[in-house]
């Protein structure tokens, strides 16, 4: 190995860590580590460095978590997807109207749930490419459409009271600390259930799809440029179809998540969900035109999404609505963040050409 | 040793609505030649490509390759097959590593499903280094310069195991050093073994790095030549032909001796765009924009009127200075453009011709100040008359109408607003003879009104006809400042061919 290629070598993984891509992953992670160093400093006394805290960020958020996954890689095709939050919806009320009113075995109810958002994730994926409809708009009529067969199923909300299904729900392992040779819970009480599980479960096939598969690179080709990715002969339909599939598979799992949670279905469950999810993404640092996005931002997105509830809910006087505020807040610094990455690595581009051209 | 002649077209057809684009043209290619593609725009370069890699079908002719008959169908067909295109805009992902981009859509796998990443970066590393290229391949391909890009994108195309490779103006937005390091490159693969056909408007270019070129002029073959038994003013002289019709006779404006300075320009330029130009222009002259395409002459009008920022240089109108960074700015100063593209930049075909010629004039007047139908038609007909634009009614679609009505339509747009500088960009290309010498007659008429106009084209005989002035480009640079009374074609011939001015002035 000559010293050029050492070079190259040592130059590339400095590279790969300070790829401005990744910046927005950092820029993530930091605001994270700041606020939960805030709330630590503010209101740690009264228990919010505790494991259960940290714990019921996951267990009140992982269903928007899920979604956020399949949205992510929407995103990164240059898509959207409005549905996913009607989508779920109607995954809970098939669940709750199938179990409770009709008597069918709510893990049939689930399949069914899948094959639907399946079905419709593909078929908008379709819509999307073949006929070229912008997806705001495509995933806009599947939206009214999931919302409007699950009022016409039911308008009201649907108790659900199956044991096996209550029994998945109040499913949980406790965090245990060894004191003196013995296993202990820890105080406060703190535990993960199904949902954190699912939800890691499905970040992680998430990740690996999009890191280490030919469908995950295609996703990353057809967002950078579509119809260079059809020009070098990549299967563009398909990939966008099976993204919009994938979508509907994580909205199905949103829905079934939602329903562990809440143990009802209703036509109006998770209104507005959709919108929560690509926040989390986008905060995550996946760019709204496609092309650019990572899981673990997307993680972190996640996890700052539900960090401010919970600082509100410690700190006792403020109304709920200033979440909103802070989540919009967060939104603009994380846009103003993309912009400035964007334009920072235009200008880089610059000097690269000069370095380049010194070297012959 | 015999040839290989591993491409031949005969006798190819293609008709356009309206166009025959290629009327009988024959092309072949041996193997291990590089075989240069010249001609000026709409000459049928770009079809002749387009009928070889299946994005347009033949209505006659027939294409043999490697022996065989065929008919692409698809550019992805044509690639299947070993011809591999690399277009003028890099059609790769910006988002992408580089070694991704060579090789996303055969991403070498290992334990099936798993991408192979140590594989694809040092297999792309490997590659480029044959080009003499030693970049980090990891890096998103949005990092390097165009030049690189290029590059990357011949490399993908190399690395298909293409038999013909085709290059579509790949140097237009190169550097010299960048061309220099990619016709190594092609040297490298031309030894190998491929063929290469190679687009260009750069005739130095195309002499430098081609054993052969071949002219097209209208969609004609006029010949092919081996670059070593042709000059390069024969060679222009064959790309530009000679146009034989004079239909009108037309006079060039007279500039009054007394006249003023309209537009005064000093040593505006872009880097990489255009070097400092420098230019005057009295009121009511007419002043010739001549070179080949590329050459700078659109990108100076482009400075001039604002849609790229110069940046640095001075624009002084009447003799004081201004400031024109965008459009309006431009139009406030009474300039008005037609641009070159005329369907891309210039009419709204879904517009009415009534709508399209009202529309600068609104936006002078201003959003609060709307005009009525009536004015606007108005107007319409008022031009309508005075251009004589064929149109049975000022209603109608102006997409609808040919080229050369459509032309007027933009020209009668920018008269409306009376300017006192008009910039033409080659408004007479893709229109016939007639409508031609009609635009030419009213360009004129308006030089005899006070208007100064800047009169870019591509048709030497056009410009010699009309111009007080020819200012030639060259490869970026004004190379040449011609009298246009006293020149005749081979003077400007002889600068843009070698740069050298014969009667320029300060």
């Amino acid at each position: 190995m000559d010293e050029r290629t050492m070079r190259i070598r040592r130059q590339s993984f400095l590279n790969r860590v300070l790829n401005p891509r990744y910046i927005m992953v950092y820029a993530t992670i930091g605001v994270f580590l700041l606020i939960y160093l805030f709330g630590a400093l503010m209101y740690g006394d009264i228990g919010f460095t505790t494991i259960r805290t940290f714990l019921n960020m996951f267990i009140d958020n992982a269903y928007f978590g899920i979604s956020a996954v399949g949205m992510t890689m929407v995103l990164i095709t240059g898509g959207i997807d409005l549905s996913v939050a009607a989508i779920a919806a109607l995954t809970g009320m098939f669940i709750a109207y199938g179990n409770t009113i009709l008597g069918i075995d709510p893990f049939l109810c689930i399949a069914f749930a899948m094959v639907i958002g399946i079905g419709m994730g593909a078929l908008m994926g379709a819509m999307i490419h073949y006929l070229n409809v912008p997806p705001f708009i495509t995933t806009l009529t599947g939206m009214f459409l999931a919302r409007g067969v699950c009022s016409m199923i039911s308008s009201e909300s649907v108790a659900i009271n199956n044991d096996a299904f209550n029994a998945l729900a109040g499913w949980k392992v406790n965090v245990m600390k060894l004191v003196d040779g013995v296993w202990v819970k820890v105080k406060p009480i703190a535990f993960i259930n199904l949902n954190v599980l699912l939800f890691l479960f499905v970040m992680l096939l998430g990740a690996y799809l999009l890191k280490s598969t030919k469908f995950g690179r295609n996703v990353y080709a057809v967002g950078g440029n579509e119809q260079s990715a059809k020009l070098m002969g990549l299967p563009v339909a398909r990939t966008k179809i099976l993204v919009y599939a994938f979508n509907g598979l994580c909205s199905v799992l949103m829905g079934v998540s939602y329903a562990l949670y809440v143990k009802s279905g209703w036509a109006l469950a998770l209104m507005g969900g959709e919108l929560d999810v690509i926040t989390m993404a986008v905060i995550g640092g996946t760019l709204l035109t496609g092309g650019v996005g990572y899981m673990l931002g997307t993680f972190f997105g996640v996890m700052l999404k539900s960090i401010i509830p919970a600082l509100i809910t410690f700190n006792g006087n403020l109304l709920s609505w200033w979440g909103k505020i802070a989540t919009g807040a967060l939104l603009l610094l994380f846009i103003g963040i993309q912009r400035i990455v964007v334009t920072y690595s235009a200008k880089r581009k610059g000097k690269a050409a000069d370095c380049v051209s010194k070297k012959t | 040793m015999p040839d290989k002649r591993i491409l031949e077209m005969k006798g190819i057809e293609i008709q356009f609505p309206g166009v025959k684009a290629l009327d009988k043209v024959d092309f072949d290619l041996i193997a291990g030649e590089v075989h240069a593609l010249l001609g000026e725009n709409g000459a049928g370069k770009s079809t002749l490509i387009k009928c070889l890699t299946g994005v347009h079908h033949m209505d006659a002719g027939k294409i043999i390759y490697d022996g065989k008959e065929i008919t692409p169908t698809s550019p992805q067909a044509a690639i299947n097959m070993g011809i591999s295109t690399v277009f003028q805009e890099i059609n790769l992902c910006q988002n992408l590593t580089v070694a991704e981009n060579i090789f996303v859509g055969r991403l070498p796998m290992k334990r099936r499903h798993r991408i192979d990443w140590k594989g694809i970066n040092n297999r792309a590393s490997e590659l480029l280094k044959r080009f003499n290229i030693h970049i980090d391949v990891t890096r998103p391909l949005d990092y390097f310069s165009t030049g690189i890009q290029q590059m990357v994108s011949i490399a993908r195309a190399v690395d298909i195991k293409a038999k013909i490779l085709i290059l579509d103006e790949p140097t237009s937005s190169l550097d010299e050093n960048e061309v220099e390091r990619l016709f190594d490159v092609v040297r490298e693969l031309k030894k190998s073994g491929m063929g290469i056909i190679f687009i260009t408007h750069f005739l130095d270019q195309a002499f430098v790095i081609s054993d052969r070129l071949t002219v097209l002029r209208n969609g004609r073959l006029v010949g092919d030549f081996y670059a070593r038994n042709i000059s390069k003013i024969e060679l222009v002289r064959q790309m530009i032909g000679k146009d034989m019709e004079q239909i009108f006779a037309l006079k060039r404006p007279t500039v009054a001796a007394d006249a003023t300075n309209m537009l005064d320009v000093e040593s505006l330029g872009i880097a990489s765009k255009v070097a400092d130009v420098s230019f005057t222009l009295k009121t009511g002259e007419l002043i010739g924009f001549a070179g080949l395409l590329g050459s700078g002459r659109t990108e100076t009008a482009e400075m001039i009127f604002g849609v790229t920022r110069a940046e640095h240089g001075t624009i002084k109108i009447h003799d004081r200075e201004v400031r024109i960074h965008s459009p309006l700015d431009a139009i406030n100063q009474q300039m008005a453009f037609c641009p070159e593209d005329r369907k891309r930049d210039g009419i709204i075909g879904d517009l009415s011709v009534r709508e399209n010629i009202s529309l600068v004039v609104q936006s002078r007047r201003g959003i609060f100040n709307p005009m009525s139908i009536k004015e606007q038609a108005e107007l319409a007909d008022q031009y309508i008359q005075l251009l004589g634009i064929a149109t049975p009614d000022a209603e109608k679609k102006v997409g609808e109408l040919s080229g050369g009505n459509q032309q007027k339509v933009i020209l009668a747009r920018w008269m409306a607003t009376q300017p006192d500088l008009l910039i033409l960009d080659e408004p007479t290309r893709g229109i016939d003879v007639g409508a031609k010498a009609e635009i030419q007659r009213l360009m004129l008429k308006m030089c005899a009104e006070g208007v100064s106009v800047i009169f870019i084209s591509s048709e030497l005989d056009e410009i010699l006809r009309c111009a007080n002035r020819v200012i030639v480009m060259r490869d970026r640079c004004k190379a040449g400042e011609l009298p246009g009374e006293s020149s005749r074609q081979e003077d400007i011939l002889h600068v843009i061919a070698e740069g050298t001015a014969t009667g320029e002035e300060a």
